[in-house]
Protein backbone atom coordinates (compact mmCIF):
# COMPACT_ATOMS: atom_id res chain seq x y z
CA UNK A 1 0.00 0.00 0.00
CA UNK A 2 2.13 2.96 -1.07
CA UNK A 3 0.82 6.53 -0.77
CA UNK A 4 0.08 8.42 -4.28
CA UNK A 5 0.45 12.03 -3.42
CA UNK A 6 -2.39 12.85 -6.06
CA UNK A 7 -4.69 10.60 -5.06
CA UNK A 8 -4.85 11.54 -1.59
CA UNK A 9 -5.23 15.48 -2.35
CA UNK A 10 -7.74 14.43 -4.29
CA UNK A 11 -9.52 12.52 -1.72
CA UNK A 12 -8.72 15.24 0.87
CA UNK A 13 -10.49 18.06 -1.68
CA UNK A 14 -13.66 15.69 -1.93
CA UNK A 15 -13.82 15.30 2.17
CA UNK A 16 -13.86 18.94 2.88
CA UNK A 17 -17.87 19.52 2.42
CA UNK A 18 -17.40 16.55 4.62
CA UNK A 19 -15.56 18.41 6.80
CA UNK A 20 -17.96 21.01 7.11
CA UNK A 21 -20.95 19.10 8.02
CA UNK A 22 -19.12 16.97 10.59
CA UNK A 23 -17.63 19.67 12.32
CA UNK A 24 -20.81 21.79 12.77
CA UNK A 25 -23.13 18.49 13.56
CA UNK A 26 -20.25 17.51 15.97
CA UNK A 27 -20.21 20.87 18.26
CA UNK A 28 -23.70 19.44 19.09
CA UNK A 29 -22.45 16.03 19.85
CA UNK A 30 -19.45 16.94 21.95
CA UNK A 31 -21.95 19.83 24.31
CA UNK A 32 -24.44 16.84 24.51
CA UNK A 33 -21.22 14.53 25.95
CA UNK A 34 -20.85 17.14 28.50
CA UNK A 35 -24.36 18.06 29.33
CA UNK A 36 -24.40 14.41 29.74
CA UNK A 37 -21.83 13.83 32.49
CA UNK A 38 -19.04 12.75 30.32
CA UNK A 39 -15.43 13.30 30.90
CA UNK A 40 -13.76 15.31 27.83
CA UNK A 41 -11.57 11.65 27.70
CA UNK A 42 -15.01 10.14 27.65
CA UNK A 43 -16.85 12.07 25.06
CA UNK A 44 -14.06 12.35 22.40
CA UNK A 45 -12.86 8.79 22.96
CA UNK A 46 -16.41 8.31 21.69
CA UNK A 47 -15.87 10.06 18.07
CA UNK A 48 -12.44 8.71 17.85
CA UNK A 49 -13.18 4.76 18.03
CA UNK A 50 -17.00 4.94 17.04
CA UNK A 51 -17.08 8.02 13.91
CA UNK A 52 -20.78 7.59 13.47
CA UNK A 53 -23.59 10.40 13.32
CA UNK A 54 -26.41 8.80 14.07
CA UNK A 55 -24.81 5.70 16.29
CA UNK A 56 -23.63 8.37 18.85
CA UNK A 57 -26.19 10.46 19.16
CA UNK A 58 -28.44 7.06 19.48
CA UNK A 59 -26.09 5.97 22.00
CA UNK A 60 -26.15 9.34 23.84
CA UNK A 61 -30.30 9.51 24.48
CA UNK A 62 -30.34 6.25 25.11
CA UNK A 63 -27.81 6.38 28.24
CA UNK A 64 -30.09 9.60 29.12
CA UNK A 65 -32.92 7.21 29.36
CA UNK A 66 -30.85 5.12 31.72
CA UNK A 67 -31.24 1.98 29.28
CA UNK A 68 -28.98 -1.52 29.97
CA UNK A 69 -26.20 -1.84 28.68
CA UNK A 70 -27.38 -4.81 26.14
CA UNK A 71 -30.21 -2.19 25.08
CA UNK A 72 -27.67 0.08 24.06
CA UNK A 73 -25.25 -1.98 22.22
CA UNK A 74 -28.09 -3.91 20.59
CA UNK A 75 -29.49 -0.40 19.18
CA UNK A 76 -26.48 0.81 18.08
CA UNK A 77 -25.97 -2.44 15.86
CA UNK A 78 -28.86 -2.06 14.62
CA UNK A 79 -28.85 1.24 13.32
CA UNK A 80 -25.49 0.71 11.88
CA UNK A 81 -26.78 -2.11 9.91
CA UNK A 82 -26.95 -0.43 6.57
CA UNK A 83 -23.21 -0.57 6.64
CA UNK A 84 -23.07 -3.99 6.32
CA UNK A 85 -24.66 -3.42 2.81
CA UNK A 86 -22.72 0.07 2.04
CA UNK A 87 -19.32 -1.82 2.70
CA UNK A 88 -20.22 -4.70 0.93
CA UNK A 89 -20.90 -2.18 -2.32
CA UNK A 90 -17.88 -0.57 -2.00
CA UNK A 91 -15.53 -3.34 -1.49
CA UNK A 92 -16.22 -4.11 -5.23
CA UNK A 93 -15.05 -0.53 -6.34
CA UNK A 94 -11.28 -0.91 -4.62
CA UNK A 95 -8.55 -1.07 -7.21
CA UNK A 96 -6.52 -3.41 -4.97
CA UNK A 97 -8.89 -5.31 -3.21
CA UNK A 98 -5.97 -7.51 -1.47
CA UNK A 99 -4.22 -5.12 1.28
CA UNK A 100 -5.31 -5.83 4.83
CA UNK A 101 -4.21 -2.23 6.53
CA UNK A 102 -6.07 -0.63 3.26
CA UNK A 103 -9.17 -3.17 4.20
CA UNK A 104 -9.22 -1.78 7.60
CA UNK A 105 -9.02 1.37 6.80
CA UNK A 106 -11.80 1.64 4.30
CA UNK A 107 -14.22 -0.53 7.29
CA UNK A 108 -13.54 2.25 9.69
CA UNK A 109 -14.26 5.11 7.60
CA UNK A 110 -17.50 3.66 5.54
CA UNK A 111 -19.30 6.19 6.96
CA UNK A 112 -22.97 7.97 4.61
CA UNK A 113 -20.79 10.41 3.17
CA UNK A 114 -17.60 8.99 2.48
CA UNK A 115 -19.54 5.97 1.36
CA UNK A 116 -22.01 8.27 -1.13
CA UNK A 117 -19.14 10.20 -2.07
CA UNK A 118 -16.55 7.44 -2.90
CA UNK A 119 -19.15 5.80 -5.02
CA UNK A 120 -19.86 8.59 -7.66
CA UNK A 121 -16.29 8.82 -8.35
CA UNK A 122 -16.91 6.82 -11.86
CA UNK A 123 -13.35 4.99 -11.22
CA UNK A 124 -11.83 2.56 -8.91
CA UNK A 125 -10.70 3.56 -5.48
CA UNK A 126 -7.22 3.51 -4.59
CA UNK A 127 -6.31 3.38 -0.96
CA UNK A 128 -4.33 7.04 -1.04
CA UNK A 129 -7.91 8.76 -2.23
CA UNK A 130 -9.63 6.88 0.28
CA UNK A 131 -7.17 7.79 3.41
CA UNK A 132 -7.48 11.81 2.39
CA UNK A 133 -11.72 11.13 1.74
CA UNK A 134 -11.61 9.81 5.55
CA UNK A 135 -8.81 11.36 6.91
CA UNK A 136 -10.50 14.89 6.30
CA UNK A 137 -13.76 13.62 7.40
CA UNK A 138 -12.84 12.44 10.27
CA UNK A 139 -10.67 15.58 11.98
CA UNK A 140 -13.65 17.11 11.07
CA UNK A 141 -15.89 14.82 13.61
CA UNK A 142 -13.40 14.64 16.21
CA UNK A 143 -12.28 18.35 16.25
CA UNK A 144 -15.72 18.82 16.55
CA UNK A 145 -16.69 16.95 19.21
CA UNK A 146 -13.66 18.39 21.13
CA UNK A 147 -14.43 21.74 20.61
CA UNK A 148 -18.10 21.58 21.19
CA UNK A 149 -17.35 19.67 24.57
CA UNK A 150 -14.65 22.61 26.04
CA UNK A 151 -16.93 25.63 23.68
CA UNK A 152 -20.16 24.67 23.30
CA UNK A 153 -21.86 25.37 20.19
CA UNK A 154 -19.89 29.24 19.75
CA UNK A 155 -21.75 29.15 16.04
CA UNK A 156 -24.53 32.04 15.97
CA UNK A 157 -27.93 29.90 16.22
CA UNK A 158 -28.73 30.86 12.89
CA UNK A 159 -25.56 29.46 10.96
CA UNK A 160 -25.90 26.49 13.56
CA UNK A 161 -29.10 25.96 11.99
CA UNK A 162 -27.94 26.72 8.26
CA UNK A 163 -24.89 24.07 8.55
CA UNK A 164 -27.45 21.02 9.21
CA UNK A 165 -28.34 21.66 5.51
CA UNK A 166 -24.22 21.19 4.22
CA UNK A 167 -24.41 16.93 4.24
CA UNK A 168 -27.78 17.21 2.68
CA UNK A 169 -26.66 19.87 0.12
CA UNK A 170 -23.74 17.31 -0.74
CA UNK A 171 -25.79 14.22 -1.20
CA UNK A 172 -28.49 16.64 -3.49
CA UNK A 173 -25.75 17.39 -5.49
CA UNK A 174 -24.63 14.05 -5.87
CA UNK A 175 -28.46 12.95 -6.84
CA UNK A 176 -28.63 16.30 -9.55
CA UNK A 177 -25.20 14.61 -11.09
CA UNK A 178 -26.72 11.16 -11.01
CA UNK A 179 -29.67 12.72 -12.50
CA UNK A 180 -27.99 14.59 -15.35
CA UNK A 181 -26.53 10.78 -16.64
CA UNK A 182 -29.96 9.47 -16.54
CA UNK A 183 -33.63 10.22 -14.82
CA UNK A 184 -33.57 7.02 -14.04
CA UNK A 185 -31.35 7.74 -11.02
CA UNK A 186 -33.82 10.24 -9.64
CA UNK A 187 -36.64 7.66 -9.81
CA UNK A 188 -34.69 5.63 -7.84
CA UNK A 189 -33.90 7.84 -5.30
CA UNK A 190 -37.21 9.01 -5.61
CA UNK A 191 -38.81 5.53 -4.54
CA UNK A 192 -35.98 5.28 -1.21
CA UNK A 193 -37.21 8.97 -0.45
CA UNK A 194 -40.91 8.45 -0.30
CA UNK A 195 -40.58 4.90 1.06
CA UNK A 196 -38.41 6.15 3.65
CA UNK A 197 -41.02 9.74 4.54
CA UNK A 198 -43.92 7.37 4.70
CA UNK A 199 -42.21 4.57 7.32
CA UNK A 200 -40.58 7.34 9.23
CA UNK A 201 -43.74 10.05 9.26
CA UNK A 202 -46.75 8.03 8.78
CA UNK A 203 -45.84 4.44 10.01
CA UNK A 204 -43.53 5.59 12.98
CA UNK A 205 -40.55 3.52 12.33
CA UNK A 206 -37.16 3.62 14.14
CA UNK A 207 -35.08 5.58 11.16
CA UNK A 208 -32.48 2.85 11.07
CA UNK A 209 -35.01 0.45 10.74
CA UNK A 210 -36.76 2.47 7.93
CA UNK A 211 -33.65 3.65 6.23
CA UNK A 212 -32.67 -0.20 6.17
CA UNK A 213 -36.02 -1.10 4.36
CA UNK A 214 -36.19 2.48 2.02
CA UNK A 215 -32.70 1.75 0.67
CA UNK A 216 -33.19 -2.53 -0.08
CA UNK A 217 -36.80 -1.79 -1.76
CA UNK A 218 -35.26 1.07 -4.04
CA UNK A 219 -32.20 -1.19 -4.59
CA UNK A 220 -33.72 -3.55 -5.80
CA UNK A 221 -36.40 -1.88 -7.38
CA UNK A 222 -32.98 -0.01 -9.68
CA UNK A 223 -32.11 -3.37 -10.06
CA UNK A 224 -35.31 -4.15 -12.12
CA UNK A 225 -35.54 -0.83 -13.97
CA UNK A 226 -31.80 -0.45 -15.02
CA UNK A 227 -30.16 -2.33 -18.12
CA UNK A 228 -26.97 -4.61 -17.06
CA UNK A 229 -24.72 -1.49 -18.85
CA UNK A 230 -25.95 1.10 -17.22
CA UNK A 231 -25.63 -0.77 -13.78
CA UNK A 232 -22.03 -0.94 -14.75
CA UNK A 233 -22.08 -4.69 -14.48
CA UNK A 234 -19.38 -6.37 -16.11
CA UNK B 1 -23.58 1.48 33.93
CA UNK B 2 -20.07 1.80 33.07
CA UNK B 3 -19.60 5.04 30.77
CA UNK B 4 -16.03 3.27 29.24
CA UNK B 5 -17.43 -0.56 28.37
CA UNK B 6 -20.41 0.95 27.00
CA UNK B 7 -18.75 3.33 24.97
CA UNK B 8 -16.05 0.50 23.86
CA UNK B 9 -18.78 -2.19 22.89
CA UNK B 10 -20.84 0.69 20.63
CA UNK B 11 -17.42 1.16 18.58
CA UNK B 12 -17.37 -2.60 18.20
CA UNK B 13 -20.64 -2.35 16.81
CA UNK B 14 -20.21 0.11 14.78
CA UNK B 15 -16.99 -1.41 13.29
CA UNK B 16 -18.16 -5.04 13.33
CA UNK B 17 -20.69 -4.04 10.55
CA UNK B 18 -18.44 -1.60 8.64
CA UNK B 19 -15.19 -3.78 8.40
CA UNK B 20 -16.41 -7.58 8.26
CA UNK B 21 -17.72 -6.97 4.25
CA UNK B 22 -14.27 -5.80 3.58
CA UNK B 23 -13.02 -9.30 4.03
CA UNK B 24 -15.75 -11.03 2.86
CA UNK B 25 -14.99 -9.77 -1.22
CA UNK B 26 -14.45 -13.60 -2.46
CA UNK B 27 -17.52 -14.37 -1.38
CA UNK B 28 -19.60 -11.08 -2.46
CA UNK B 29 -18.07 -11.98 -5.75
CA UNK B 30 -19.61 -15.55 -6.03
CA UNK B 31 -22.68 -13.47 -5.86
CA UNK B 32 -25.63 -13.61 -8.29
CA UNK B 33 -25.50 -11.42 -11.31
CA UNK B 34 -28.41 -10.02 -9.68
CA UNK B 35 -27.42 -9.17 -6.03
CA UNK B 36 -23.87 -7.61 -7.40
CA UNK B 37 -26.30 -5.32 -9.81
CA UNK B 38 -27.97 -4.44 -6.66
CA UNK B 39 -24.69 -3.88 -5.12
CA UNK B 40 -23.68 -1.26 -8.15
CA UNK B 41 -27.24 0.26 -7.60
CA UNK B 42 -27.16 0.53 -3.89
CA UNK B 43 -25.35 4.57 -3.54
CA UNK B 44 -28.71 5.64 -5.76
CA UNK B 45 -30.78 4.13 -3.92
CA UNK B 46 -29.40 5.47 -0.55
CA UNK B 47 -29.17 8.86 -1.79
CA UNK B 48 -33.09 9.48 -1.53
CA UNK B 49 -33.42 8.24 1.80
CA UNK B 50 -30.19 10.07 3.17
CA UNK B 51 -31.93 13.15 1.73
CA UNK B 52 -35.74 12.49 2.74
CA UNK B 53 -37.48 13.27 5.14
CA UNK B 54 -34.33 14.06 7.63
CA UNK B 55 -33.14 16.99 5.70
CA UNK B 56 -36.82 18.26 6.02
CA UNK B 57 -37.47 17.52 9.76
CA UNK B 58 -33.84 18.07 10.91
CA UNK B 59 -35.25 21.86 10.73
CA UNK B 60 -38.83 21.49 12.46
CA UNK B 61 -41.46 23.54 11.84
CA UNK B 62 -38.85 25.34 9.29
CA UNK B 63 -39.08 22.69 7.09
CA UNK B 64 -39.26 24.92 3.72
CA UNK B 65 -35.49 25.83 5.04
CA UNK B 66 -34.05 22.72 4.25
CA UNK B 67 -36.75 21.77 1.09
CA UNK B 68 -35.13 25.17 -0.33
CA UNK B 69 -31.06 24.39 0.32
CA UNK B 70 -31.94 21.14 -1.45
CA UNK B 71 -33.66 22.38 -3.95
CA UNK B 72 -31.02 24.83 -4.60
CA UNK B 73 -28.10 22.25 -4.23
CA UNK B 74 -29.98 19.88 -6.94
CA UNK B 75 -30.42 22.45 -9.44
CA UNK B 76 -27.07 24.47 -9.45
CA UNK B 77 -25.70 20.42 -10.04
CA UNK B 78 -28.30 19.62 -12.56
CA UNK B 79 -26.83 22.60 -14.14
CA UNK B 80 -23.29 21.13 -14.24
CA UNK B 81 -22.59 23.37 -11.31
CA UNK B 82 -19.48 21.94 -8.62
CA UNK B 83 -20.31 20.00 -5.86
CA UNK B 84 -18.95 23.18 -3.58
CA UNK B 85 -20.72 25.74 -5.30
CA UNK B 86 -23.84 23.68 -4.78
CA UNK B 87 -23.13 23.69 -1.08
CA UNK B 88 -22.98 27.66 -1.04
CA UNK B 89 -25.98 28.16 -2.82
CA UNK B 90 -27.57 25.31 -0.50
CA UNK B 91 -26.19 27.44 2.73
CA UNK B 92 -27.46 30.78 1.36
CA UNK B 93 -30.71 29.78 0.30
CA UNK B 94 -31.48 28.15 3.66
CA UNK B 95 -30.27 30.83 5.92
CA UNK B 96 -32.12 33.26 3.68
CA UNK B 97 -35.66 31.13 4.81
CA UNK B 98 -34.15 31.20 8.63
CA UNK B 99 -34.00 34.63 8.72
CA UNK B 100 -37.14 35.48 6.39
CA UNK B 101 -40.01 33.24 7.58
CA UNK B 102 -38.69 32.55 11.34
CA UNK B 103 -41.09 29.81 12.87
Amino acid sequence: MHIDGKALKEGIRDGFPIFLGYFTTALAFGLLTRTSGFTFVEGVLTSMITFAGSGQFLMMNLYNAGSLLLSVVVSVFFINSRYIFMASSLSQRLSDPGSIPGRILCGFGTVDEVFTVASFKGHLLSYSYMAGLIFTSYVGWVSGTAIGFLGGTFLPEVVQKAAVITVYAMFASLLGSETRRGAKALLVASVSALLNSLLILAAGLSTGLSFLISMIAATIFGALIYTDEEAGIE
Amino acid sequence: MNKMVMIICCAAATMLPRIVPYFASSALSRLPRFVRKCMLLLPVAALGALIFPLALTDFGAMWYAGLAGIAAAFIVSLFKGPMILSIVVALVSTTAMLMAFPA
